[in-house]
């Protein structure tokens, strides 16, 4: 093995000075399984922040704005010693409904309906939860659940586009349920006055 | 059937409509009457079962002349004792001992573990405060939960594991995590770098994961450094939608940038060192080869 000689105090680790630069990590040793032959149509780069999807056309695209919401951590109820008293692991999360023009209008409208008890005297809407132990995955559970309301509400509006053939098919099949009803009955009414002793006229 | 006509036709017009569009009849969808015979509960030999030819008693049904481990009709030897596969596979499974995030921030504030630099395998081993034993089928380390809440520290952070709540936590106050997976060999030059150097070995290449660890190294969800960093991006956005918490843009601190995306490529052990060099810490020095060979070998 030919052998060449570099100074170990010359040797420093490669670092960007490049301010503009976000792919610092390609400097240094490349081999052949480096992300960019990997992934050659790739910009490599896990600073971009995504633009926030909008909810348009009365559709909720499920991003909820954190500077819009206020999150407060309270003490949980229940057993658990020390821990429950000290510990702020109960996470509220809540917002004024009217003024949320994050949520589409008509959703907004339908929500406030659906939670009307839970809407506080100043508009606030408090969504709650204490599942878990920690604070974190409690305002994870608390955002699903919001989230999830959300959706069921938008589903709630959705009307789905019913086909000619198959109103006429329902339009049929009630009136044929409706036949079939009334010729029970008539077959029962006929069966309780045969049950009736004979008259003089019939 | 004059009364009846209609009603008779119809059931016929059904009846060969529905002739048309059936299969033909075959062996495969025909089946005959439940009991209408008996299915033979002891399959093994068949119709020369039972007692296989060998007859009744004596010494032509007891003197082995049937399958090894028969016994004659009891309990064989070799069924007596059950399976018990609970430990089945042990030996290959891979361990990842814990470190939580409550021991991290506490090395963090006592100074422990520097946070200007990038924190890898090398670096949790040389706080001399956790052990790693590859002969035991250890892999590395894996980041647990404990202490999720109060985690405050902003690393740039490599282990082998860590659950999505645990990379929440990391990014939601402005770090960088990443999963890697180190080989065996790796792992013993990584837990001790100075014995390492000091027996004159090169550096050797860093493996690609076994087949069942490549999907979870290749998954931007597990932040896995074969990755794409595009994906791994996205999914830094929807994990801070998930957990809620407005992610920080890592490009408003530009003199922490370049060490918070610092990383090694797949086939590297040590920052700054590459496969196939060798360091003599005595003279300090270190050699590299100038073979093409042994150039391409250590880059393949």
């Amino acid at each position: 093995m030919a052998v060449s000689f570099s100074n170990f105090c010359c040797l420093r680790r490669l670092l960007i000075s490049s301010t503009s630069c976000s792919r610092a990590y390609l400097s240094g040793f490349k081999s052949n399984l480096s992300l960019d032959k990997l992934y050659p149509t790739s910009r490599l780069d896990i600073t971009t922040i995504p633009k926030a999807p909008e909810s348009k056309d009365g559709k909720f695209s499920g991003y909820i704005p954190m500077d819009r919401i206020q999150v407060n951590y309270v003490r949980s109820g229940g057993p658990g010693g020390q821990n429950v008293n000290c510990v702020s692991t109960k996470t509220e999360v809540r917002f004024h409904l009217a003024s949320a023009d994050w949520i589409p209008e008509p959703i907004r409208v339908k929500l406030a309906e659906r939670v009307k008890n839970q809407i506080s005297k100043e508009g606030y809407f408090i969504v709650k939860s204490e599942r878990t132990r920690s604070q974190q995955l409690n305002l994870a559970d608390t955002l699903d659940k919001l989230r999830n309301l959300i959706h069921s509400v938008a589903q709630s509006l959705v009307v789905p586009e019913v086909s000619e053939e198959t109103l006429e098919r329902q339009r049929r099949l009630r009136e044929r349920a409706a036949r079939e009803r009334l010729k029970e009955k008539r077959a029962h009414s006929m069966t309780k006055q045969g049950r009736q002793s004979p008259t003089l006229d019939s | 059937m004059a009364g009846v006509g209609n009603r008779v036709l119809a059931g016929t017009d059904r009846a060969l409509d529905l002739l048309r569009e059936l299969p033909r009849l075959s062996l495969s969808n025909i089946r005959s009457n439940p009991k209408a015979f008996k299915r033979n509960k002891r399959g093994r030999g068949q119709h020369g079962g039972k007692k296989h030819g060998a007859g009744n008693k004596g010494s032509g049904q007891r003197q082995n002349f049937m399958r090894l481990g028969y016994e004659t009709g009891n309990n064989p030897f070799y069924l007596r004792v059950p399976k018990e596969p609970y430990y089945k596979g042990h030996h290959i499974r891979r361990e990842y001992p814990p470190i939580s995030l409550m021991q991290l921030q506490t090395l963090i504030d006592t100074g422990r573990l520097d946070t200007s630099k990038p924190i890898d395998l090398t670096a949790l081993c040389n706080t001399k405060l956790f052990q790693l034993s590859p002969f035991e089928n250890q892999y590395g380390f894996q980041l647990t939960d404990e202490g999720l809440d109060n985690f405050k520290g902003r690393i740039n952070i490599e282990v082998q594991y860590a659950p999505e709540q645990v990379i929440a936590a990391i990014e939601k106050n402005g770090g960088v995590i990443t999963t890697a997976f180190y080989d065996a060999p790796s792992l013993i030059a990584m837990r001790d770098p100075m014995k390492f150097f000091a027996s004159g070995t090169p550096i050797p290449k860093r493996q690609m994961p076994p087949e069942n660890a490549v999907e979870y190294y290749t998954d931007p969800k597990n932040r896995g450094y074969l990755a794409d960093p595009d994906l791994v991006a996205l999914e830094r956005f929807k994990l801070a939608q998930k957990y809620g918490y407005e992610l920080p843009d890592l490009k408003k601190d530009p003199e922490l940038l370049p060490m918070m995306l610092e990383r090694k490529d797949p086939r590297q052990i040590f920052f700054g060192l590459n496969p196939g060099w060798l360091v003599n810490l005595k003279d300090k020095k270190i050699f590299e080869p100038e073979d093409e060979q042994l150039l391409e070998y250590y880059r393949s």
